[in-house]
């Protein structure tokens, strides 16, 4: 507990420092929340464009598949904001001052992934968490079971993210590669933008079971609406396990590997 | 403290085949012997320094000790742990400082850097706050800790560095280069502060340094190390004491000396009154004295050889060594 308390002090200290080195950049903070608003908005008029002439998108209403969008939004946002410092690793590793990481007494995964808390992202969090509630009380009908299964779903959607961003820092390590492997991750996922039924099974399962982006993105709102059957609510907590396992075999394996000799 | 047998680091470096289809679908890499069987140990309170030409291993060893780099093979121990495993007791009890690194935040104070390691390394307060002070003031430089990184001179945030690396008053203390780029003046204060550290506070420094003059003025054992293997370990008076053939005598003169002198001598440079000649340390006495007969001069001086030059033997000889081995 203790232990608990000191990683998690020292965590909001880590923000703290995170906010004010933005907050120095006022020409980067409106770049970047103008850049966010104009793709949110684009894809919103994307899906009201496709519901003006149909009245159903491969079964799911204009409401379902808002609630797929904005799912999608909140997961993407959420995995943004904490882990934004996973996007700087590289020239840590190329700098070299991944070492002093290493050095400190604190839990390098910890740091490397929650040590850049992005409040920019929490600020586009906040009318997406509104948008979400607002449209979730439009569905005719939501139960208890629904809505805890579709909340244990979403973490479970954090916790794949959470073994992405750790394979893409052991990458990091090994090929002193970061934003290739985010650019491919950023695009795969972008497939949870819309209901996964409106895509070919092949592709479906492709994307459900070789690369869970399905599981993170599909599963919540599926479970949501009550289509998601219990056989594959347990798979998809089987997947984060393995993915998580895996992708923690994967960074001690580079951690190893890690090689840079001189000053 | 610190033990060290049979240590061994091969890297694996990819090498261009100048084809572009080999060198993208059938990469070669080979292996690169960086440290070979080291073995040595450092006691509590030793300042050794840590010295070789560049890759020769150096920094190599300092952070497979610290726990950064994984070894290929051999036994490490450093205060009773294996680095690697980075237990939190370990990393508490060590530091790094490397010359053109910082670990300091860039667009903030220092002080918040330093209340962040306040943080990781569990500094208490009352601790905090005395080794703060008495850290700023040996480096004089107390009104520094609340300007932004970004707008100190190099000098100045490496004594930010010292500081942040410093708080948690580390057993060993690993120095990487920590008076690489630094103006002559900044580095007299490095040293001067690293060398009152460690007499006041009695750490364990383990220093790389590329200006000789670091480890002269500081260390007291010099480890030699070249192409991953130690060829010297040893007192640096000692070291003089083994390889230095030669001593050097400069001359202060008053009157021209004649021509035969000239072939006499091995004279290196001559420009009247200043006179510099090589000798052969066995034979200082008997030329000293032979020079009051044969010369006049106003002041003489009997001078070891640059301890440079005397490890810049030891290397060359030993690569012309492993050449014919």
């Amino acid at each position: 507990m203790k232990k608990i308390y000191h990683n998690l002090k020292i965590f909001f200290l880590f923000s703290r420092y995170s906010l004010r080195s933005t907050l120095d950049h006022r020409a980067g903070v409106f770049f970047f929340l103008f850049g966010k608003i104009l793709r949110f908005s684009f894809f919103f008029f994307l899906i009201f464009l496709v519901f003006s002439k149909n009245q159903l998108l491969n079964g799911y209403n204009f409401t379902q598949a808002i609630i797929v969008f904005l799912t999608f939004n909140l997961i993407d946002t959420a995995t943004q904001m904490v882990f934004r410092e996973v996007y700087r690793f590289r020239p840590l590793v190329v700098s070299g001052e991944f070492d002093f990481i290493l050095l400190k007494p604190y839990p390098v995964l910890l740091r490397l992934l929650f040590g850049g808390f992005d409040f920019l992202d929490l600020v586009v969090l906040f009318p997406l968490c509104f948008l979400f509630f607002y449209f979730l009380f439009q569905l005719p009908s939501i139960n208890l079971f629904s809505l805890i299964a579709f909340f244990f779903l979403l973490i479970n959607a954090f916790l794949i993210s959470t073994s992405f961003h750790i394979i893409v820092l052991a990458m990091g390590i090994l090929f002193t590669t970061v934003d290739h492997a985010i650019m491919i991750y950023r695009d795969i996922t972008s497939f949870g933008r819309f209901p996964f039924d409106i895509y070919r099974k092949s592709l479906r399962d492709f994307l459900t079971f070789i690369i869970p982006v399905g599981v993170m993105f599909s599963f919540p709102p599926k479970a949501l609406f009550g289509l998601l059957s219990f056989q594959n609510t347990i798979i998809a907590f089987l997947i984060s396990l393995i993915s998580l396992f895996l992708s923690l075999k994967i960074w001690q394996f580079a951690l190893k590997k890690y090689q840079v000799g001189g000053n | 403290m610190i033990k060290v047998k049979n240590l061994t680091k091969i890297y694996q470096v990819y090498y261009r085949q100048n084809n572009l289809i080999k060198d993208i679908f059938f990469r070669k890499y080979k292996e690169i012997l960086a440290l070979d069987r080291l073995n040595f140990s450092i006691k509590e309170n030793e300042f050794v320094g840590f010295i070789g030409p560049n890759g020769a291993g150096k920094t190599t060893t300092m952070k497979i000790l610290s726990g950064i780099l994984y070894p290929s093979g051999g036994e490490i121990n450093v205060l009773g742990f294996f680095p690697f495993d980075k237990k939190p007791e370990f990393l508490k009890q060590i530091t790094f400082v490397m010359g053109q690194r910082n670990q300091l935040i860039w667009d903030l104070s220092a002080m918040d850097s330093f209340l962040l390691n306040k943080e990781i390394y569990e500094i208490d307060d009352a601790l905090f706050k005395k080794n703060l002070s008495d850290l700023t003031s040996l480096l004089n430089c107390s009104s520094l800790i609340n300007k932004p990184i970004k707008s100190l001179s190099l000098g100045e945030r490496m004594k930010m560095e010292l500081i942040a690396a410093f708080l948690h008053d580390p057993k060993i203390i690993f120095l990487d280069e920590p008076t690489i780029g630094l103006d002559i003046f900044s580095q007299e204060a490095i040293r001067n502060f690293l060398k009152t550290y460690q007499k006041e506070f009695r750490k364990t420094i383990i220093l790389t340094s590329h200006y000789l003059e670091d480890v002269n003025r500081l260390a007291k054992r010099l480890i030699i190390i070249n192409k991953g293997k130690i060829i010297y370990d040893g007192s640096l008076k000692n070291i003089i004491n083994l390889y230095s053939k030669e001593k050097t005598i400069r001359l202060n003169l008053e009157k021209q000396p004649s021509k035969d002198f000239f072939k006499k001598y091995s004279v290196i440079n001559y420009q009247f009154p200043r006179l510099i000649l090589k000798v052969k340390r066995d034979q200082i006495n008997q030329i000293v004295s032979q020079l009051s007969d044969e010369i006049e001069y106003v002041d003489i001086t009997v001078e070891d050889e640059p301890i440079e030059e005397v490890i810049k033997k030891i290397i060359k000889n030993n690569e012309i060594r492993e050449k014919y081995d």
